[in-house]
């Protein structure tokens, strides 16, 4: 496919690097040509420098021949304006923007074809809200992912020593819990995946993400591990975008306490939070985090737009005696070193927001992607059509479908209702599957598996 | 008579100096039916790459047989492209194909599209009439060549 990525930011890049593996073809535009020729040392794509939203930049960047415009600038002006060209000039398929001000996003009308032309909007800063809101509900999980419109959840917990099913095999995991269905999708062991299997004996330490019905993963969970007690103290670091929109949807159900050093960023705060404690200083600061009985929160969120900032005092907060502690890592590499050491959960945004953004440009009808442990692992939401000619899975029990080894089917969800993903289960058309893989390679596979073949009309 | 050659007027065959991509490809022809079928060429267009995003029509040998449904029309209807490019179409041989045939079916799609869909895969898997295609750059030439083909 020719994509055609306008800014070179965080969502750009990663976008880029992402897609680059996967055998298309991939302009991108900044106005940074520094950016752009970092990016083109590293990756096999085209760069052009000039203001996305001028024709002569778009002409010029192909836009003519492009499948699909993902407008991902800082400006959302400038991606909204990008949209609307490629629309109305060019014709372009498919229009994607990232669109961050809430004023935008609440007339969604602005965005259908009498107006910007976006098909798609994403909200990285939404995305990341929602994403910890979900650590918050439910404390003992590393990852908690929804797909079929919630009804399915894919959760990662790790297993400690003491818990509930280590040094069992997981035959034993249906013994323990009878009335709930629930699938192990994959184990990591010392980062290196392990493929599940009846008789796999789960050890202290081990990362395990399990598949069940949306209704079902406290009880799941509650299996696994002793339940941690329920939050309702959290404390927040930064108010700036995505700090703010977590005081926001949290205020109304736990305790909230937000930290900003600037003044003003306080007392914008403290007009638009009405039941959260607004109070200015340094989010390294130990007296103040002491005198805020740091100790007694339930989960401490690092917010802050500098990455050493967030790992200094998720570190310091968790010293102090704070039970779960979450960092948020601009930068890659360093989500990898902080994770699982001190610092419970390391949040890269650019891996929790880009699956969003690679369902569109996926081939195959991709309902959903969430990109997993830093891009390695991936779990799908596909939905197949056709029938037991024109596709490779529709009409097949999942033991007869061609899966590549390490990529399983968790569940199924047919007509809004969930089923877990057994060996004779019948993949029917329409049907939503959701696939877990547990490594990037195989994603292109497992693709082509859900596409239709010729004879699909 | 073959099936093909019934939906397949001579005007609908042309040939493509200019496009370099599936995207210009399938404008150029929403233009051509807009013209000759009065179909509008964003339903083509729209219709065709809606198809394509569900797994790719190319055929390898450099053929692609893209098609899609039209809501209101009443019998199927075709076209050829021959581009001197070649279009990436993501075939399962991975070469890129500059014999692209188009069929538009009515919304409720029969076991007859089926018979034109297995009829053209067919004709493309002929070795010999690839090479006739590829040799000749003449329209009426080319409309012949479906006429005549024989299974």
């Amino acid at each position: 496919m020719k994509i055609l990525i306008l800014g070179a930011g965080q969502v750009g890049s990663t976008v880029a690097e992402s897609l680059v593996s996967e055998a298309n073809d991939i302009t991108i535009v900044d106005t940074d040509a520094e950016k752009l020729r970092l990016l083109q040392d590293r990756f096999d794509l085209r760069t052009l420098a000039g203001n996305a939203s001028h024709p002569s930049v778009l002409e010029k960047a192909g836009i003519a021949d492009a499948d699909m415009l993902l407008a991902v600038t800082q400006s959302d002006e400038v991606n909204m304006v990008a949209c609307k060209l490629a629309a109305s000039l060019y014709n372009t398929p498919t229009r994607i923007a990232r669109i961050r001000a809430a004023d935008y996003l609440g007339h969604p009308e602005i965005f259908n074809t009498d107006n910007f032309c976006v098909d798609f909007s994403i909200c990285p800063e939404q995305i990341m809200t929602d994403y910890i809101r979900k650590l918050i509900e439910f404390p003992e999980a590393l990852q908690v992912l929804e797909f079929a419109d919630g009804r399915v959840s894919l959760v990662a917990v790790k297993a400690f020593e003491g818990g509930p099913l280590v040094g069992n095999p997981l035959s034993y995991m249906g013994k323990h819990m009878p009335h709930i269905d629930a699938r192990v999708a994959a184990i990591f062991r010392q980062d290196r995946p392990i493929i599940p299997e009846g008789g796999t004996v789960i050890k202290a330490g081990d990362e395990i993400f399990f598949i069940a019905a949306t209704e079902n993963i406290r009880a799941v969970l509650k299996a696994m591990r002793r339940m941690d007690k329920p939050a309702r103290r959290v404390m927040i670091m930064g108010g700036g975008n995505i700090g703010r929109r977590l005081a926001l949807s949290l205020e109304r159900d736990y305790q909230v306490k937000i930290v900003d050093r600037n003044k003003k960023v306080c007392e914008q705060l403290a007009g638009e939070l009405k039941h959260t404690l607004v109070l200015c200083g340094d989010c390294t600061d130990e007296n103040l985090l002491a005198s805020e009985h740091v100790a007694d929160v339930d989960v401490f969120c690092a917010l802050t737009n500098d990455d050493e900032n967030n790992i200094m005092s998720a570190l310091l907060a968790k010293r102090e005696g704070a039970n779960k502690v979450i960092a948020l890592i601009n930068r890659s590499a360093y989500v990898g070193l902080v994770q699982g050491g001190k610092i419970d959960i390391a949040l890269s945004p650019a891996h929790v927001t880009i699956g969003s953004l690679l369902a569109y440009v996926r081939q195959g009808d991709v309902a959903v992607v969430h990109s997993l442990r830093r891009g390695a692992a991936e779990a799908l939401e596909l939905v197949a059509h056709g029938d037991r000619q024109s596709s490779k899975v529709v009409g097949r029990r999942i033991d007869e479908i061609d899966l590549p080894k390490g990529a399983t089917i968790g569940a199924i969800v047919r007509d809004g209702k969930v089923m877990m993903g057994h060996r004779q289960t019948l993949i029917e058309s329409d049907d939503h599957v959701i696939v877990f893989v547990i490594n990037k390679q195989m994603i292109r596979k497992v693709e082509k598996l859900f596409q239709v073949a010729l004879g699909f009309i | 008579m073959n099936l093909i050659s019934k939906i397949l007027p001579p005007e609908n065959v042309i040939l493509d100096t200019d496009s370099t991509s599936k995207k210009r490809i399938f404008e150029r022809v929403g233009i051509l039916f807009e013209n000759t079928q009065q179909i509008a060429r964003s339903q083509v267009f729209d219709s065709l790459f809606a198809r394509e995003k569900l797994g790719s029509t190319g055929l390898g040998q450099g053929v692609a047989i893209p098609h899609g449904r039209i809501k209101n029309m009443r019998d199927a209807v075709a076209a050829f492209v021959k581009s001197q490019a070649p279009i990436p179409f993501d075939a399962p041989d991975g070469q890129p194909v500059n014999l692209i045939f188009v069929l538009l079916v009515p919304e409720r799609a029969t076991d007859m599209h089926l018979q034109l869909l297995g009829e053209l895969a067919q004709m493309f898997s002929d070795k010999s009439f690839r090479e006739k295609l590829q040799a000749s750059n003449d329209p009426a030439v080319i409309h012949q060549l479906f006429a005549n083909w024989k299974a």
